[in-house]
């Protein structure tokens, strides 16, 4: 039995527990306890255990990566699954396992202690939203991620609109599907073009296709009468969509927000782990082919700044704190692209993440205070909740910390090292990325403020209704949990303490030596070249320190002008300078910048032309074609029918007129007569 | 002694049939269906194996008696067929005519109908061609009107026999007007004699064109086809299934073989008869008959027998794609559909059999519902309808593939197109009984579990279900064996 015998038992343990919950909970409802959520835990401890077990065997320089299943064989390529093990997707593989794992271990609390109905399709949804994205992570060619990323999106639409009986739920679910789909068209046709264009979609390997694209573009052919720098941006760009769906970055991010009407555990696991997390994962997992594109790079930088900074100010303004929460994602993941853009894989990866972490944190954090303020997310209506909720408070607080990347939580290694690349490589003579970093910066402060209001609003100051006065009670699944992440959001920075290491004058950029243990064409040095002799990426060496001391600063500034706005014991919306000098501000950033409404508008507008043409066409042109080829067939095939008339020398006289003409035409053709 | 083992299908076959008349007269009174149907399931069983065995030890081509017989790849290939279709058309029977009278004479004619068959297959001259036709036909007249107080069964039988008398006129006058052109009647003699002295061509090509008419009533290819509905029809289902499969396989060998090794298309064109053309025409029209006659049928038996109509429509693709370059191709595509139809038309009739056994109802209304009564044999069922229909339900799926990419490769694209709308239409009926089987609602006074099972047609059915789905995923042994037997033929 080798060390790689296992993989396969990762995602199929969730897959085994998706049957197990779906059919064992419509035959024998009661042989199953807690509706499901045992299989469920048992198959997520176990796929996280083989996970870990990965991890030494990685890192002494052992990968996988082999064809499983050939399902078709085709003149261009084969198409097949298999995995691939390196260092990136092995870490990906525990942090998904873990959140999914206390994912369910927070739902027990949530959803079970709620006596909440419908449970079995819950967890079996949960499982299967596991298994999909576990068997993302390990896929070794893009086809099988495509794939599998659509069946992400499929569970998100089934546990999204979990209370389908609710108004808002539906609707959410399915606008997440269509605006991410909106996007996969873009990955799909980008499939097939990598299939066509080079044979292969393997990820990873001499024959795959970021290897073929390089030696392509060093060979200096044209490639299907195009240069083939062309064809790697215009490829890019094509994935770039389905990453810009999924991970909800702008103009694709309007989807996010209002997926929080699914369960809040749901949330985490969407916003921390599997959904969102899929769509920079792809990015990273692709890395090397994108390096070879300065084009497609910067427009990934600047995709995911200015998505940081907007997401971060349409956050500052959000009564909900689960509205709050998703813009925060939204901005994180404008980070992770930011620095994915910028040249910055090791940061990419590493704030993806502190992020899952200590954005599961919040999630659950966030799920244990709707309970503790029976079902209400208004933070108007909570504060106070300090003393009440202690753990939850701590818990909290660390990832709000991480968040808005305070010293020393895990937010603050990861972001500062995003901003560090960044201009790192915008002053070593990339200026567009300097915009980036910009970007990335303000959204610092903002991000600073939208912390501290939303800790403050929530557990400062004086309970501003009933609930919060008399919260609920909660039990240990809810806490656990928030325990674990919590003290995980404190210690995670350690895995790459750039500017520690610095001043301390020691190399502590684990992360990045971890990845680089990968095989050749996937290690992070690797990438770091093809960036620099592809898209010119240059490192100015910029310190880190000064960086770090920059952004922490901006940080604090960030929250200090939070707590000049918010400090009274009853704070008020009205009271700020909001409702005053900053009235149309406020106004726009509730609406969103208006991003729902111009989309729904340019929808609306294209689709009921395009509608009704279709309509037109479809039903005369189509229909009419098939409706009147099967009448024509039919009033056909009832005068054949008519022929056979029952009366025997009929038959002997057709048949003999039958022979006759026969005879004749093969005697005239023969030249016979 | 050696050719006698040559001929051991065909032996078995005949001492079934022998043995059933003997059986029969020792024990008059007291005569078993059991030790009857036992007869003919060994018989067939040991003619099966036999033809399998004399095909991996065999070599090539044999001829025996004087060049009479010829013992090949094909004739075993088809000897499998025949003798297939004839064992699970046993086993199916006994349930069926358990009640009725007759019943070693029913045996007897079936064995002595399939022992023609068989011979058919290995008829190597036009007198034996003949011969063989006439054993293969003079029983199936019989068992059509095996029923001979009711009226249906009397009068399809009849209208059988008049219209295969006027076939055999035609055929015999046709090797007749041959013979009289060259002089000889065995098939190289034939083809030897064209190309050596071609003379009263318009004599020859009349005879060889009355001869292919023959050869279309056993096929029942259109226009002499008009029997077919009717004997289908009246006859009972397990004689149906026998005479639509077998006798329509053993029909085609005889046309492969007279075609290719009696007047091989280069050798009559010097005579100026294209019959390839005529094949053509007849492929054309008998695959649309079938097919959209079929369309509009209420009676489901009815339907089964313009389908079999059609897909003797399909086979005849082969002949007609003949004069292009992929001759081993075609030919061995139309011998593994006939292999794959005899599995899953048999099947089918079977099935009506079985309904028929339980006092369903002729029409698709009839059937409503009889999935959920009955859902083993209804899959089975929905498998060999999705299967003639060319769904990958089972082997048809792959051999109406090859048949049709065969034509194309042979540059007979049309034909592979006319076919395959023939097919999309042909899944419109299909589809209807298998709608009426799972979809629609079920009639309230069918009671099945009162009548018991039958076992016998329920096996047989079984058989054929399984044969049709495994002929799938392990399609290559079939593949082999017809491509063999073709290769055989064509050189």
């Amino acid at each position: 039995m080798g060390p790689f015998d296992l993989i396969a038992a990762i995602p199929l343990l969730p897959l085994t527990a998706f049957l197990v919950i779906l059919f064992a909970g419509h035959f024998t409802p009661s042989a199953l306890p807690k509706c499901g959520a045992i299989p469920g835990i048992l198959a997520l401890s176990g796929s996280f255990i083989i996970s870990l077990s990965l991890l030494p065997l990685v890192y002494s320089g052992n990968f996988f990566n082999n064809s499983i299943y050939l399902w078709a064989t085709w003149s261009i390529s084969d198409l097949h699954f298999g995995f691939l093990i390196d260092p990136l997707s092995a870490l990906m593989l525990v942090v998904v396992s873990l959140i999914a794992l206390l994912v369910f271990i927070h739902s027990l609390g949530y959803m079970n202690d709620q006596n909440e109905q419908g449970l079995f399709r819950y967890y079996a949804g949960l499982s299967l939203f596991s298994f999909s994205m576990l068997s993302f992570v390990i896929s070794d060619n893009l086809l099988m991620s495509f794939i599998f990323f659509e069946l992400v999106g499929f569970c998100s639409w089934v546990l999204i609109g979990f209370w389908f009986r609710e108004d808002a739920p539906p609707k959410a679910a399915t606008k997440a599907f269509l605006v991410t789909r909106f996007g996969d068209y873009f990955f799909l046709i980008g499939v097939v073009a990598v299939l066509v264009i080079f044979g292969t979609a393997n990820f990873a390997g001499p024959n795959s296709f970021p290897v073929l694209a390089k030696s392509a573009i060093l060979s200096g052919q044209t490639l299907n009468g195009l240069d083939p720098q062309t064809w790697v941006t215009i490829i890019g760009l094509l994935i770039l969509g389905g990453v810009i769906g999924k991970s909800a970055q702008f103009p694709l991010h309007t989807w996010l927000p209002d997926a929080m009407e699914g369960p809040t555990p749901v949330s985490a696991l969407i916003h921390a782990a599997t959904m969102v997390a899929a769509g920079v994962y792809l990015v990273a997992r692709i890395y090397g082919f994108y390096a070879l594109s300065p084009t497609t790079l910067a427009i990934i930088a600047l995709v995911g700044g200015f998505t940081a900074l907007l997401a971060a100010t349409m956050a500052t303004v959000k009564h909900e704190l689960k509205q709050v929460l998703a813009y925060s994602t939204i901005s994180q993941y404008g980070y992770i692209m930011l620095a994915l853009g910028a040249g910055g894989y090791v940061a990419g990866i590493f704030h993806l993440t502190t992020h899952a972490i200590f954005k599961a944190l919040l999630f659950l954090g966030a799920g244990a205070v709707i309970i503790a303020m029976h079902h209400d997310g208004d933070m108007w209506n909570m504060g106070g909740l300090r003393e009440k909720l202690p753990v939850t408070y701590w818990c909290f607080i660390f990832g709000s910390l991480a968040l808005a990347g305070i010293f020393p939580f895990a937010g603050f290694w990861s972001k500062d090292e995003v901003l560090l690349e960044t201009l790192n490589y915008g002053l070593g003579g990339s200026p567009i990325l300097l915009i980036g970093y910009a970007f990335g910066l303000i959204a610092v402060f903002v991000t600073g403020f939208y912390t501290f209001r939303m800790i403050h609003l929530t557990f400062h100051g004086s309970p501003r209704s009933q609930a919060a006065r008399e919260p609920h009670s909660l039990r240990w699944n809810i806490k656990l949990p928030l325990v674990v992440l919590g003290s995980l959001s404190l210690l995670a920075g350690a895995i790459n303490m750039v500017p520690l290491g610095e001043i301390l004058g020691i190399d502590l950029s684990y992360l990045h030596h971890w990845l680089d243990t990968a095989p050749s064409n996937l290690t992070a040095h690797h990438y770091h070249e093809l960036t620099e002799s592809f898209s010119g990426y240059h490192s100015a060496y910029f310190s880190s320190i000064i960086s770090a001391i920059l952004s922490l600063a901006v940080a604090v500034s960030g929250m200090a002008f939070a707590w000049k706005l918010y400090q009274s014991p009853n704070p008020t919306e009205s009271g700020t300078v909001y409702s005053t000098r900053f009235n149309t501000i406020y106004r726009i950033l509730m609406h969103n910048y208006y991003q729902d409404d111009y989309q729904l508008m340019i929808a609306s507008l294209t689709r009921n032309k395009l509608a009704t043409f279709a309509n037109i066409f479809d039903q005369k042109y189509l229909d009419g074609l098939v409706n009147e080829l099967s009448s024509k067939s039919l009033s056909l095939s009832n005068s054949i029918r008519r022929i056979q008339t029952g009366a025997v020398t009929n038959y002997a006289l057709l048949l003999s007129i039958g022979l006759v003409l026969i005879l004749f035409i093969f005697a005239l053709l023969g030249g016979w007569l | 002694m050696s050719d006698l083992v040559l001929l051991l299908p065909q032996l078995c076959i005949l001492s079934a049939a022998l043995l059933v008349l003997i059986y029969n007269t020792i024990f008059r009174k007291s005569t078993k269906l059991t030790i009857l149907t036992l007869i003919a399931v060994v018989g067939s069983f040991c003619s099966i194996a036999s033809a399998i065995f004399l095909f991996i030890s065999q070599s090539p081509t044999v001829t025996i008696f004087g060049d009479q017989l010829v013992v090949d790849g094909s004739s075993l290939f088809f000897s499998v067929i025949i003798s297939s279709v004839t064992l699970l058309v046993s086993i199916a029977s006994y349930n069926y005519i358990k009640p009725l009278q007759n019943q070693a004479e029913y045996y007897s004619l079936l064995l002595l109908a399939a022992a023609g068959m068989g011979l058919m297959a290995s008829a190597n001259s036009l007198v034996i061609a003949f011969v063989a036709m006439e054993l293969a036909s003079l029983p199936s007249y019989a068992l059509v009107t095996y029923l001979k107080n009711n009226e249906g069964s009397t009068e399809s039988g009849l209208k059988y026999f008049l219209i295969g008398a006027l076939s055999s006129a035609i055929f015999v006058y046709g090797s007749s007007l041959i013979y009289g052109a060259t002089g000889s009647l065995g098939f190289t003699a034939i083809s030897e004699s064209i190309l050596n002295t071609p003379s009263l061509s318009g004599l020859l090509g009349i005879g060889i064109l009355m001869v292919i008419g023959g050869l279309a009533f056993k096929t029942t290819s259109v226009p002499f086809h008009f029997w077919a509905p009717d004997a289908y029809e009246g006859a009972i289902s397990p004689v149906s299934a026998f005479i639509s499969s077998a006798s329509k396989a053993a029909g085609f060998i005889l046309a492969f073989r007279i075609l290719i090794e009696a007047f091989p298309l280069d050798v009559v064109s010097s005579i100026g008869l294209d019959w390839a053309l005529a094949i053509q025409i007849l492929a054309v029209l008998t695959m649309t008959l079938g097919n959209f006659a079929a369309a509009l049928q209420e009676n489901v038996k009815r339907m089964l027998a313009y389908s079999s109509i059609g897909h003797a429509g399909y086979v005849l693709i082969g002949l007609a794609a003949l004069s292009g370059s992929q001759d081993t191709l075609v030919i061995g595509a139309s011998m593994m559909h006939l292999m794959i139809y005899g599995f899953m038309n048999t099947g089918a009739f079977l099935f009506i059999a079985l309904a028929e056994h339980w006092n369903v109802g002729p029409t698709f209304k009839d059937y409503r519902g009889l999935g959920s009564k009955a859902p083993l044999v209804s899959i089975a069922m929905t498998v060999f309808l999705f299967s003639l229909a060319g769904l990958p339900t089972g082997g048809g799926f792959l051999t109406k593939y090859v048949l049709f990419m065969a034509a194309v490769g042979a540059g007979f694209w049309w034909l592979a197109a006319i076919g395959a709308i023939n097919s999309a239409l042909s899944l419109y009926f299909y589809t209807r009984l298998v709608k009426s089987l799972w979809v629609d609602p079920p009639i309230s006074d069918l009671n099945i579990s009162s009548k018991g099972i039958p076992v016998g047609i329920y096996v047989a059915i079984l058989i054929a279900a399984v044969v049709t789905i495994l002929s799938l995923p392990f399609f290559s042994p079939f593949a082999d064996f017809a491509m063999a037997a073709a290769n055989i033929l064509i050189s």
